[in-house]
């Protein structure tokens, strides 16, 4: 069958559901707020249009700006910065899934300094969040100069493409391969799967990173880590040996897209039922749909990536910029 | 074998799946929420007016099982109450396990919370439909007996919002048009202002929230009329409602209860504080739907264009009954289109000529009036019942109303249409 590609939307039911889309019949769920005249939705729990109708057809507020004190900050080789940011325990709480992000800025530059980054570590309990940022432009250069305070807003959540393959997966055997400052998401996927007693090996891959900066976060997971440059023949080889003698009903790719697509390869040609789950490394700039920085165009339609998610085969075999 | 699927476990989907199953088939039953019967858990009116003759036929037909199943679970029969004579009224609290145990019985494979939500159709056939975990169910023939009411967006859109009615849309999620889904599109019903849609036409009070006066006639009589206050007197709200049958001036000026369990108060809403004015009614509290002082659910949404053997148009192997296939009111209604799908998905996976029932019954008459007046625009705002309104008026002008079961079977024996839902076809 030609299975049709479904969307979903991250926020859909969310307390920051209805939001702009809403009002301007873009909505990614609900067919009437899309401006149609019959009920078709991809049904996330919720009816989105009473939502936003008995809500005075006006959108719930969205996420806000929050000035967040700096706990400490620590260089890891030249060209990656961990902050760790005091945040209120509810913000820590909601950052806790797979996928999640913040956008952080420096507090004297404008809002288009904004950039997104994902959350590497939360507890809820003391309201502490980790991420890990590699300086590469100007905007990620101009937080070198912070010692106190930053500016965060959130929560997001779709840093990665394939969440309900990943929550859906329980006692099974899982991959994980990931390079560089995509290390940093892996984080809060292999805790989750092991969470939900999936056993999991990591492939890491410190990329362009000096060092591998995530090993206090892992230490203490019960699961098989090898390390690896995936990019030589070397590491291919071991991620065919891997795939071919585990059985894995889950496959987590951290890393560029050409990464994604390489791994996919190995995997359809190996284990083709394995499902994939990926980091989503589309240019999110807003984080709302609205920007449209992170469309990509799958047929005819144009989906905002950094609400949507998205069939993962979709983006790494047939999306298109 | 041939396997038939049927989506919507309301009444016309059971009815379906019992002659499928007579006839033969493998049948499976999906059903989204966690019960039978879908808007049947709170209706119960049988046998008034013209579905007396309609139920005597489908017994006629081989078709009875139901109709037995109501009869039996009946609190109440041959009672009368403004504009319908000789009704029975079924026990609303038990009427769904027993369909449910005797479905069970036959062998039909019932898949409860199971939304479909896509379908899998090649060149016209469907394949298959998809369920809300991405899974697939196959098979050679498909009904389609979801209905037209709901979902929360066209309840907000046409009515007053989501009242919380029993087919709990939040909980199990919407009402899937499959025939839409395969590029066929749904007729709207229409009110007679031209909106669309139509409110469902009654809601049920708690019996222990009325006086203990009420209660006991209820329970004696089955029926208990009273007068509505002068300045609540809204006529207007009889237009609104798709149950023309019962659009009367009586049913504006007095609050109509009918004992089916519940007490089945016979408007779509009624503002909670105008019905607390009412003697007797002082603490009254809704209980279907739960904000039935507010608003209904709202139908006649999604309806298939068809032929008169219950075939869907353009479509190769998809049937549909019930409210899906007219704009049809009520069980018996339901139960009879449901019986006549059931067998003809059977027939048409043999590639035997599909039964289409002669308009001397009153079945055969109302699914081929139906389907010839849902072409006209007036047509649109009407609705189609044994039970009153225009058709039952036609009913007794073509002679087709009675309630002597020998003229019908007669008449049936005449047709050699006896039993024919009970033959085995593979």
């Amino acid at each position: 069958m030609i299975k049709k590609i479904m969307y979903e939307c991250i926020d859909v039911g969310s307390e920051y559901c209805p939001c702009y889309l809403a009002e301007t019949n873009d909505c990614i769920t609900c067919s009437r707020l899309q401006g149609k005249s019959f009920c078709d939705c991809n049904w996330g729990g919720v009816c989105i249009y009473q939502r936003y109708f008995w809500n005075g057809e006006k959108v719930n507020p969205s996420r806000e700006t929050y000035k967040a004190k700096i706990l400490d900050k620590k260089m890891v080789g030249d060209n990656l910065i961990i902050f760790k940011i005091s945040v209120m325990k509810t913000l820590a709480r909601q950052l806790k899934q797979p996928g999640s992000y913040i956008f952080i800025r420096n507090i004297n530059k404008p809002q288009f300094f904004d950039m997104p980054m994902s959350i590497m570590y939360s507890n809820e309990y003391n309201g502490e969040i980790h991420v890990a940022v590699q300086i590469l432009g100007s905007k990620t250069k101009s937080l070198l100069s912070l010692n106190d305070e930053i500016l965060v807003r959130g929560p997001y959540w779709n840093g990665l493409q394939g969440l309900k393959e990943l929550k859906t997966l329980k006692a099974s055997n899982a991959l994980i391969v990931a390079r560089g400052v995509a290390l940093a998401p892996a984080v809060l996927v292999l805790k989750y799967l092991i969470k939900n007693n999936n056993k999991v090996s990591l492939i890491i891959d410190k990329g362009k990173i000096d060092e591998v900066f995530i090993n206090e976060y892992i230490s203490d997971l019960n699961l098989v880590t090898i390390e690896s440059d995936i990019t030589t023949e070397k590491g291919t080889l071991l991620i065919r040996e891997l795939i071919k003698n585990n059985n894995y009903e889950l496959c987590y790719s951290g890393g560029s897209d050409r990464q994604h697509c390489e791994v996919k390869k190995l995997l359809t040609e190996l284990s083709p039922k394995t499902r994939f789950a990926i980091s989503n490394n589309n240019e999110i700039c807003c984080g709302e749909g609205i920007c449209g920085a992170c469309s990509i165009k799958i047929g005819k339609k144009v989906v905002k990536s950094c609400k949507t998610q998205i069939d993962t085969s979709y983006i790494v075999e047939k999306g298109e910029k | 074998m041939t396997r038939i699927i049927i989506v919507g476990g309301g009444w016309a989907g059971c009815a379906a799946a019992i002659t499928a199953k007579k006839a033969g088939a493998d049948v499976v039953l999906i059903e989204r929420t966690d019960m039978l019967l879908g808007l049947g858990n709170v209706g119960g009116i049988m046998r008034n007016n013209g579905r007396y003759t309609a139920a005597e036929e489908a017994i006629l037909l081989g078709a009875g099982d139901l109709f037995n199943i109501t009869d039996k679970a009946s609190r109440h029969v041959n009672i009368n109450f403004p504009g319908h004579s000789h009704a029975s009224l079924y026990d609303v609290s038990k009427i769904e396990p027993m369909v449910r145990n005797y479905l069970k019985k036959m062998g039909i494979n019932i898949m409860l919370q199971t939304r479909v939500t896509d379908i899998d159709v090649q060149d016209g056939i469907i394949k298959g439909v998809v369920l809300y975990n991405d899974s697939i169910v196959k098979g050679d023939v498909f009904i389609e007996t979801t209905g037209s009411t709901g979902s929360m967006g066209n309840c907000l859109k046409y009515g007053n919002g989501c009242a919380m009615c029993i087919l709990r849309c939040p909980t199990f999620g919407p009402r899937v048009s499959i025939s839409m889904k395969a590029g066929v599109e749904d007729i709207l019903g229409q009110r007679s202002d031209g909106s669309y849609g139509a409110f469902s036409g009654s809601c049920k009070l708690n019996k222990d929230s009325l006086s203990s006066e009420i209660v006991e006639v209820l329970n004696e009589k089955g029926v208990v009329v009273l007068p509505v206050p002068k300045d609540d007197i809204n006529e207007d709200k009889l237009k609104m409602k798709v149950c023309q049958q019962y659009a009367l001036k009586e049913y504006a000026e007095n609050i109509v209860l009918l004992d089916t369990g519940h007490a089945k108060l016979m408007t779509p809403f009624y503002p909670l504080e105008k019905l607390r004015k009412i003697k007797g009614l002082e603490n009254a509290r809704f209980e279907d739907p739960y904000c039935g002082g507010i608003g209904n659910s709202i139908r006649y949404l999604s309806i298939a264009p068809r032929d008169n053997n219950m075939k869907v148009r353009d479509l190769k192997n998809l049937l549909c009954a019930g409210e899906k296939s007219g704009l049809f009111v009520g069980h018996t209604e339901a139960i009879v289109t449901g019986s006549l799908a059931g067998h003809n998905a059977v027939r048409l996976d043999k590639g035997m000529k599909l039964l289409q029932l002669p308009i001397s019954l009153a079945i055969g008459d109302l699914i081929a009036y139906a389907n010839e007046k849902i072409e006209t625009k007036e047509g649109l705002k009407t609705r189609y019942t044994f039970a009153g309104a225009s058709y039952f008026e036609r009913m007794k002008k073509l002679n087709l109303y009675t309630t002597d079961e020998k003229v019908l079977r007669r008449k049936v024996e005449r047709l050699n249409l006896t039993n024919i839902f009970e033959e085995k076809i593979v």
